[in-house]
């Protein structure tokens, strides 16, 4: 007896969504091309994804409202490993957002020609910390109390990195530059997420805690970014925590990363810090 | 001559190649961005920033295709973006600016008003869709990359850009379903009478 002619089996969403952009191997293109010859469901289907795959499309191209710089030479190179990066690290903390009572920028004389040369109206947080100029009314800045040292020390005294057991390229790192503080003092803290390209250091919570009490860490800059890592770093005025009194004691300082794949995986690094 | 020569060129230093690779992408680059986050400045802000950064780290590309990088800064930027709080911007009216491509010139009046309209109700319904489906989605229709290209840009597997990228068209096509007059043939059923 002759078998009824047979019918693929109906495409998912992703396939036909991919069959519209000739994204399937030659398979899965042939079968739901005879799926969706044969079936006017998928076909209406597949009609109005079209369409409205047209319809994005046919948005205009715009042409950018000003025109782009760069700066006339780039930065020296920052590598990738953790002690290159605390080597920019020096680097960028001389452009630091210093985060202490207020928010304040911060660029010692000097660094402000290495800048980059952005024409940006400010409402990005991201260029380099501008001085204030002239008679503006400048902020009360912390950065003159920084000890000269307190991000120059920059060898990785106080580090450690995880790594995520079922995909060992996924990384966290974190460091700081010393395992104990003064009241008075100064903990600059670096970090390099490597292994997720679509992470950003947003995805990075800092928390400085003791016990069942803590204060988030507020991330100052990216140190580099490239296809693979992102490094990250704050510098902090101990005194500005608002800590709980009795300030001293030992804390644990924690980065939390979420991975951004849908794996559900979240890496915890975790430094001993001690405030004296 | 290809991004290749012009990167090696850059990486030594060179910023006229670094300008070429500029403009071979900044119409391109701009208009992700404000795809993204809505608002011209906004977005030509981030490709500023982009491109500042691609040009100080250039020496720490290394095998990654410039195109996919430079996107890649640029995506992170727009996640950096919504981060800080910054609330999707005003919708850009296209006509405020200039327009090349692409856009239908419509002489009549009233077949501008649609065109512009129908554009309106398109960057409304992307601007419905989560940060992830939205940069997919823009990748695809509006930049026209190729989904492994987008994979560089994510760094995420091909079946997460696939199924980022269907479900994104599909919650557009929801969207678009509501406006009948604009948009008849995104109904399902527009095609299986």
């Amino acid at each position: 007896m002759p078998s009824e002619p047979r019918i693929p089996t109906e495409p998912t969403l992703e396939e036909l969504s991919a069959y519209l952009d000739h994204e399937l191997d030659d398979d899965a293109r042939a079968r739901v091309a005879e799926h969706v010859a044969g079936c006017a469901d998928c076909q209406a289907r597949l009609d109005g994804l079209r369409q409205t795959a047209y319809a994005i499309r046919a948005l205009p191209m715009e042409t950018p409202t000003r025109t782009f710089t760069i700066p006339a030479k780039p930065r020296e190179s920052l590598r990738w490993a953790p002690v290159a990066g605390w080597i920019g690290g020096v680097a960028a903390a001389m452009l630091i957002i210093v985060f202490g009572v207020t928010h304040v920028p911060f660029s010692p004389a000097g660094t402000s020609s290495a800048a980059p040369a952005s024409k940006t109206s400010g409402r990005l947080a991201y260029g380099p910390p501008q001085l204030s100029q002239g008679g503006a009314a400048a902020p009360t800045t912390h950065s003159d109390n920084i000890p000269a040292d307190s991000s120059r020390a920059f060898a990785a005294k106080n580090t450690v990195t995880v790594t995520d057991p079922r995909n060992n390229a996924r990384r966290l790192s974190l460091m700081t530059n010393a395992p104990t503080y003064a009241t008075d003092g100064w903990m600059v803290v670096d970090g390099t997420m490597s292994g997720d390209p679509s992470s950003n250091v947003g995805q990075i919570h800092l928390v400085l805690r003791r016990g069942s009490y803590g204060v988030e860490l507020p991330i100052s800059s990216e140190t580099f970014t490239n296809t693979d890592s992102i490094g990250f770093e704050g510098t902090y005025s101990i005194a500005a925590l608002r800590l709980p009194a009795p300030v001293s004691g030992s804390y644990t300082l924690t980065a939390t990363w979420t991975a951004t794949d849908g794996s559900g995986v979240t890496l915890f690094a975790e430094l001993p810090v001690t405030i004296k | 001559m290809d991004d290749r020569d012009l990167v090696g060129r850059a990486r030594r230093g060179d910023p006229e190649a670094f300008t070429q690779l500029m403009m071979q992408y900044q119409v391109p680059l701009y208009n992700m961005a404000l795809r993204m986050v809505g608002g011209p400045d906004d977005a030509a802000d981030i490709a500023q920033e982009a491109f500042t950064r691609a040009w100080q780290k250039i020496r720490t590309l290394r095998d990654a295709p410039f195109k996919s990088w430079l996107f890649q800064i640029a995506a992170n930027l727009c996640y950096d973006h919504f981060r800080r709080g910054r609330r999707y911007g005003e919708m850009p009216d296209e006509e405020s600016n200039k327009v090349i491509g692409l856009g239908i010139l419509t002489p009549d009046p009233q077949e501008r008003a649609e065109a512009s309209e129908r554009n309106r109700l398109v960057r409304e319904s992307i601007e419905a869709l989560d940060h992830d489906m939205r940069l997919a989605i823009i990748l695809r229709d509006v930049n026209g990359m190729a989904y492994d290209e987008i994979a560089g840009v994510l760094g995420v597997p091909l079946g997460t850009v696939k199924s980022r990228i269907a479900r994104a068209r599909a919650q557009v096509q929801e969207h678009l379903q509501r406006y009948p007059d604009f948009f008849p043939s995104t109904r399902e059923d527009a095609h299986a009478e």
